[in-house]
């Protein structure tokens, strides 16, 4: 069929007219069926690649953390306030935009890499405010809070089944590590024990307790699934 | 020979564009042959097995070295893969990175596409002709004898195939490559990445006597129909008249008599003022022959030639590291690339086969990719009673192709029409 308003023959594939977007209809002659020439289009066929998107963030990361030092340096003289800031930008990239650099980021390599990077900008904090906290305080929890999340991310990710058990002792030992917290705080900042840590400790024992419940009783499972599938 | 050459380096004009590539764009070409029965993968991909040992230089993947990008020869054949909604589907890093071509088939039809650091339209075309040769031999047990572009299997690949023709052809003196600026159409981006195609078929024998009505050869005569629908387009566009001008790719093989399968081509951008005056269609194709006869010549080409290969001769620039060299290119190309062409007639020219193959290949396409800077491009390629023009956009709206089909029609030229738009909910 011909185009009535472009003049040219349009081949039997096309319904509409591609340069004008005229309909291609005629009362008397049927449309004969034709295969067009490339397949129908299915959504967007290739992945962009985010390499360049990567290497803006880091850029502008470094850039913002330099500004910083520079800016406080120019103002005082010396790194009053700076460091903190660029710790901060640092902690955020290799948590948030490290992982993406690597085509399939295992977590249980690039878990422990963010709590490293916790506690070093922890540490900085104490060394910089001379606050004598980091060795009773924040280095324990910081590596007991790591370890916990290590040991399930390692469960999860290498495991097929059992992810309720490892919740659940995950919870218990969450709970017990809530009096611990509470342990190295009466240490280093001094206080009483016992004011405050038993509350989440029954919590999140008894979230435990109850996951690990779930686990091992079927029919309970069953119901607990009928009741909460997403 | 293909032992020895486990890698090689970019040719001159190839070295531009691993350096500007985009995140959703890079510069890639397609050649097409469209067969009797359907294509079967099966057969294909053992002929593709077949041919990429002749084509040391093409069947290649792009590597990064220090300082300066360099092509390595991929390990085994690609595998061939089923066509998509659009040609040229971006061809990311990691893609290039693993093999730098690509080919597709679909229905009846096998394509090839590369990655134009590899080699230009004339080397692609005769890669995919020699395919051809190889599956329809395979397929129908056809004895097929080499020549017009089919190269013979059995012959090692030769020397004069593989060398950078550039750095033996450039001339001693480096002419200047200042020109004025040119209209660039604009419009609404089509969104996730697709590219619209509508191909006009037109008589070859018909085209060429209306081109030699005009005096005209049949690149100038198309790029003169072009330059007409811009000029009009502009002027109703408003806003601050700028030249019109086609970049046309020329083909320097036949300039120099090499035989290079890899980029051996160099662009003219032939064109007007518009701002001087309004311009008839037998004076575009007057102006535009002139333009076309004065620039491609012997002489002025080694000139420009020389132009594009000193810098990368001075030991400054070979010493460089090569994300500084890409920094560099990348704004060279950004402010001067692509800014002297309103668009691209790339013509292949008349294309022929050995006569056992001819019953079984119906047609014979050349679609080059879009710009990064502007939106719209042709290309053109003739075979047996039929000449393709294949106009690709990255824009929604059709109407350069409109009124360019139109004129021809007009012209009293017949053309037949087929796209692969989108139906209207998704556009």
């Amino acid at each position: 069929m011909y185009c009535v308003r472009c003049g040219v023959r349009l081949s039997d594939s096309e319904k509409v007219c591609p340069l004008c977007g005229t309909e291609v209809f005629h009362p008397r002659l049927r449309q004969p069926e034709a295969e067009p020439p490339f397949p129908a289009f299915q959504g967007q066929e290739f992945q962009p690649n985010p390499g360049g998107i990567r290497l803006i963030v880091t850029l502008s990361m470094l850039l913002a953390a330099m500004l910083c030092i520079v800016v406080d340096v120019s103002l005082h003289n010396h790194v009053l306030w700076a460091g903190y800031a660029a710790g901060a930008i640092g902690l955020i990239y290799v948590v948030g935009v490290l992982p993406g650099w690597f085509r399939k980021p295992n977590p249980v390599v690039f878990v422990p890499l963010g709590f490293l990077a916790l506690g070093c900008y922890l540490l900085y904090i104490d060394l910089a405010t001379g606050g004598r906290w980091f060795l009773s305080f924040a280095f324990p929890l910081v590596g007991i809070v790591g370890l916990l999340t290590e040991a399930v991310v390692t469960l999860c990710y290498y495991l097929r089944r059992g992810r309720l058990y490892v919740f659940g002792g995950a919870f218990l030992l969450l709970g017990g590590f809530m009096m611990l917290f509470e342990l190295f705080a009466v240490i280093t900042f001094g206080g009483k024990m016992f004011r405050w840590s038993l509350y989440p400790t029954g919590v999140f024992s008894a979230i435990g307790v109850f996951l690990l419940l779930v686990a091992t009783i079927r029919p309970l499972r069953r119901v607990m699934h009928r009741l909460f599938f997403v | 020979m293909s032992e020895e050459l486990k890698w090689m380096r970019l040719d001159n004009a190839a070295k531009i564009f691993p350096a500007i590539i985009r995140r959703n764009w890079n510069n890639v070409f397609r050649v097409s042959a469209v067969l009797t029965e359907p294509v079967d993968p099966e057969i294909l991909q053992s002929a593709v097995e077949a041919v990429i040992p002749r084509f040391p230089s093409m069947a290649v993947r792009l590597r990064r070295g220090m300082f300066w990008y360099y092509l390595e020869q991929v390990p085994h054949a690609p595998q061939v893969r089923a066509d998509g909604s659009y040609p040229m589907i971006q061809m990311n890093h990691q893609e290039l990175r693993t093999c730098a071509f690509r080919i597709l088939y679909y229905k009846n039809r096998v394509a090839a596409e590369f990655f134009h650091a590899l080699t230009d339209g004339t080397g692609g075309m005769i890669f995919l002709k020699t395919l051809v040769a190889a599956y329809l031999s395979l397929r129908y047990d056809l004895k097929i004898q080499p020549g017009f572009g089919v190269l013979d299997l059995r012959e090692p690949p030769r020397r004069e195939e593989l060398e950078d023709s550039f750095q033996r052809f450039a001339g001693t003196v480096a002419m200047s490559r200042k020109e004025s600026n040119a209209y660039h159409l604009k419009g609404v981006p089509e969104p996730e990445g697709f590219r619209n195609l509508i191909t006009g078929v037109v008589d070859t024998q018909q085209l060429k006597a209306l081109a030699h009505q005009y005096k005209a050869t049949v690149t100038a005569f198309l790029a003169a129909v072009m330059t007409e629908t811009l000029i009009a387009l502009q002027k109703e566009r408003g806003g601050k008249q700028k030249s019109v001008k086609i970049t046309i790719p020329v083909n320097l093989r036949r300039l120099f008599g090499s035989q290079t399968l890899r980029n051996f081509a160099l662009t003219v951008n032939p064109g007007v003022d518009p701002r001087l005056g309004d311009y008839d269609l037998q004076e575009l194709c007057t102006i535009i022959g002139r333009q076309l006869a004065i620039e491609v010549t012997p002489k002025l080409m080694a000139s420009r030639i020389a132009a594009n290969v000193n810098p990368e001769q001075r030991l400054i620039m070979k010493v460089m590291p090569l994300f500084v060299k890409n920094l560099a290119m990348r704004s060279v190309y950004r402010i001067v690339g692509e800014s002297k062409g309103s668009l691209n007639i790339s013509n292949l020219g008349f294309q022929k086969l050995p006569e056992t193959m001819c019953p079984y290949v119906t047609r014979l396409d050349f679609i080059i990719g879009v710009q990064a800077t502007y939106h719209n491009n042709c290309s053109v390629a003739s075979y047996g009673n039929a000449t393709t023009i294949n106009m690709i956009r990255n824009i929604k709206e059709s109407e350069l192709e409109r009124r360019f089909f139109s004129r021809l029609v007009e012209l009293g030229l017949p053309v037949a029409i087929e796209s692969n738009q989108r139906p209207l909910a998704r556009r």
